[in-house]
């Protein structure tokens, strides 16, 4: 019954032809939820690698906090797929028995890949002093809890510590291509759909990745400016001004690729170009024209122009720098709601547009998205609570 | 051989061991403890085929119905419907068909289940008859007028529709629907055998119209106008195409 009433509620928003089983689109926001977590790991990772690969010595407060925040979501990306599927349990079977023809399958691959050999090597290996010195500090769990996870190793002589800082080199140099894969599949799944023109194309991985860059910069700036005033330190403004350039960078090189794609499929003008552009001006207007360009993108960009003409005062920076990171994330997060939910909106007869209802309360719906949205900051704050990014003369020194 | 193990820093060592477990762990669980079902594919169709059978039967098919009830199929059969399997419109049948007396099937009886196929659209295939419902005898279920074995127009004016079939169409769906043509037009027999000679007359007069639309002289929801004032010395028609959906 209830299956009923929605579909009435539904067909009065269709506009024009559309087939029938077109009505309801069957990736929800959880689906929307899944690339924008994913694009935050690659690009925080991004930011980290500018530290140790790219030797940019101002960025060294957030490296630990990057790779931490990288981790923290990486945990949490399966977890939306997982509900949308159904049946998380029965997730492990990807490895087991993979199907290598299917795209989607390697996820579980690309993702193993990415988790185990980059980014909880790379933690490990940056950490392993570390925690072999604050076990030896702490009592009760803690200390067994950091033993463990620290395997039990304990030599922390010259010697290995400097091999672990090679190590760590060596995996952030190929952490920076599985980065690039991690986001990038993302795209390849949907730039791999031949017979949907608003996703298929061959930009797609280009563009998720350079998003993802642009997110995940945003929301290491973000979470740098706001954990560090509640742990009682002092914003290194020097290192906030070269993330922000890093940032600003980012969003042109980013905005100019997805001009170059709506430039690219408005020339070409195929078959689907009409119901494209009526999708554009009528479903997608707020989303994308109004959060996705004009306040996640051109604001911003705007922002930081005036920045960096007029250098403003510090505590002024600090205010429009945390404006435009918000801006950016609401963007970025319209990016992937246009993507997946616009590509759902049109029919593939060319010839109607259908409607997204979002469910309120169902496992697809808001509460369970907010819920997905949040536990990557809990897990990130028991994260920075057992292996603390910033030493307390850090802190105190900016 | 054994310097070069003495060489590897002891957390490496460590790291590799996880990991050597890990792998193993994974090549222990896909050797010796999944099902072979589930490495298989042709063990694996064989299941899902054997998971799909055992599922309970909804749907009896068209040929159980006509088994039982012989007029309904035979009259379908050269109808407009001959295509629609019986339970597209009574639904499920397979109970009914295990327990004809205590199991009845629904038969759709309200204006809205035959708007799914038969609402106006305009992208639906020219001449795939459609009708708007605002206008079309409201809130008169379809079936007083149409048999849904054999749905016919109840009259076919075919000798209009047959060459002005453009214009039968989209006055199907106008205001206008339920007045046929020769209400407006009045039509010589010789039009039918000499139609560019001998042509049929449109309402000359402002009056012909003002019959329903004059004020005063509409039904409840009429259009109306004063026709002393409205449009002065112009035939309706000048302005307002008859036909078209709203009467514009």
């Amino acid at each position: 019954m209830e299956t009923a009433q929605n579909f009435a509620e539904l067909a009065k928003q269709v506009v024009g032809f559309i087939y029938p089983n077109e009505i309801e689109i069957h990736w929800s926001i959880l689906i929307v939820v899944y690339p924008y977590i994913t694009g935050l790991v690659a690009g925080a990772f991004i930011l980290a690698s500018l530290v140790k690969v790219f030797n940019v010595k101002e960025l060294q407060p957030t490296y630990r906090l990057a790779l931490l925040t990288a981790l923290a979501f990486l945990l949490i990306a399966p977890l939306p797929l997982q509900l949308h599927l159904g049946q998380p349990w029965r997730s492990y079977e990807i490895f087991l028995t993979p199907n290598l023809a299917s795209a989607m399958a390697m996820f579980g691959f690309v993702y193993l890949w990415y988790l185990m050999v980059v980014l909880l090597l790379e933690i490990w290996f940056e950490y392993r002093r570390d925690m072999i010195v604050w076990s030896s500090e702490s009592t009760g769990l803690k200390k067994w809890v950091l033993k463990v996870l620290s395997l039990f190793s304990t030599d922390i002589s010259e010697k290995a510590v400097a091999f672990d800082k090679k190590t760590v080199k060596i995996i952030t140099i190929i952490g920076i291509p599985s980065a690039f894969l991690l986001h990038g599949y993302v795209g390849f799944i949907f730039g791999s759909i031949k017979a949907n023109p608003w996703w298929s194309s061959v930009m797609m991985p280009v563009v998720f990745l350079f998003s993802a860059i642009v997110s995940g910069i945003a929301i290491v700036m973000f979470l740098y400016m706001i954990i560090i005033p509640i742990q009682g330190g002092k914003i290194d403004m020097k290192c906030l001004d070269k993330v922000a350039s890093f940032l600003f960078y980012a969003v042109i090189v980013d905005f100019s690729i997805e001009v170059l794609d709506f430039i690219h499929r408005l020339y070409e003008s195929e078959e689907s170009i009409k119901i494209l552009s009526q999708l554009v001006s009528t479903k997608l207007f707020m989303s994308l024209v109004v959060l996705q360009i004009l306040l996640g993108m051109l604001l911003p960009l705007g922002i930081m122009v005036v920045i960096r003409v007029f250098r403003l005062q510090e505590e002024l920076r600090k205010l429009l720098y945390f404006v435009c990171v918000v801006l950016i994330q609401m963007g970025i997060f319209s990016t992937r709601w246009n993507v997946v939910i616009g590509g759902q909106l049109f029919s593939k007869s060319f010839r109607g547009l259908t409607t997204y209802k979002m469910e309120l309360t169902g496992i697809e719906g808001l509460l369970v998205s907010l819920a997905l949205l949040i536990i990557p900051f809990v897990v990130l704050a028991i994260l920075i609570k057992l292996l603390p990014p910033w030493k307390k003369e850090e802190l105190a020194g900016g | 051989m054994k310097d070069f193990f003495k060489k590897i820093p002891e957390q490496a060592v460590r790291i590799i061991v996880l990991f050597a477990v890990l792998a193993l762990v994974l090549l222990v669980v896909r050797q010796f403890i999944l099902p072979l079902e589930l490495k298989d594919p042709a063990l694996q169709k064989n299941s899902a085929m054997e998971r799909e059978a055992a599922k309970e039967v909804k749907y009896a098919g068209a040929q159980s119905c006509g088994q039982c009830h012989e007029k309904e199929p035979e009259m379908k059969k050269s109808g407009y419907h001959r295509d629609l399997s019986c339970e597209s419109c009574h639904g499920a049948a397979q109970k009914h068909v295990d327990n004809p007396t205590d199991v009845k099937p629904t038969s759709p009886k309200k204006r809205d289940y035959c708007s799914y196929c038969h609402n106006y659209n305009s992208s639906r295939p020219t001449g795939f008859p459609q009708i708007n419902p605002d206008t079309h005898n409201p809130r008169k279920p379809c079936i007083t007028c149409h048999n849904p074995h054999n749905p016919k127009p109840p009259k076919t004016p075919r000798s209009c529709a047959a060459c002005h079939a453009e214009i039968e169409r989209t006055k199907a769906t106008s205001y206008h629907a339920l007045i046929e043509c020769t209400v407006c037009h009045s039509t010589p027999e010789k039009h039918k055998t000499s139609p560019r000679t001998v042509t049929p007359t449109k309402p000359d007069k402002r009056e012909f119209c003002g019959k329903c639309h004059a004020k005063g002289s509409g039904g409840k929801g009429m259009p109306t106008v004063d026709m002393a004032t409205h449009g002065e010395k112009y035939v309706c028609w000048q302005c307002h195409y008859p036909h078209m959906l709203g009467g514009i």
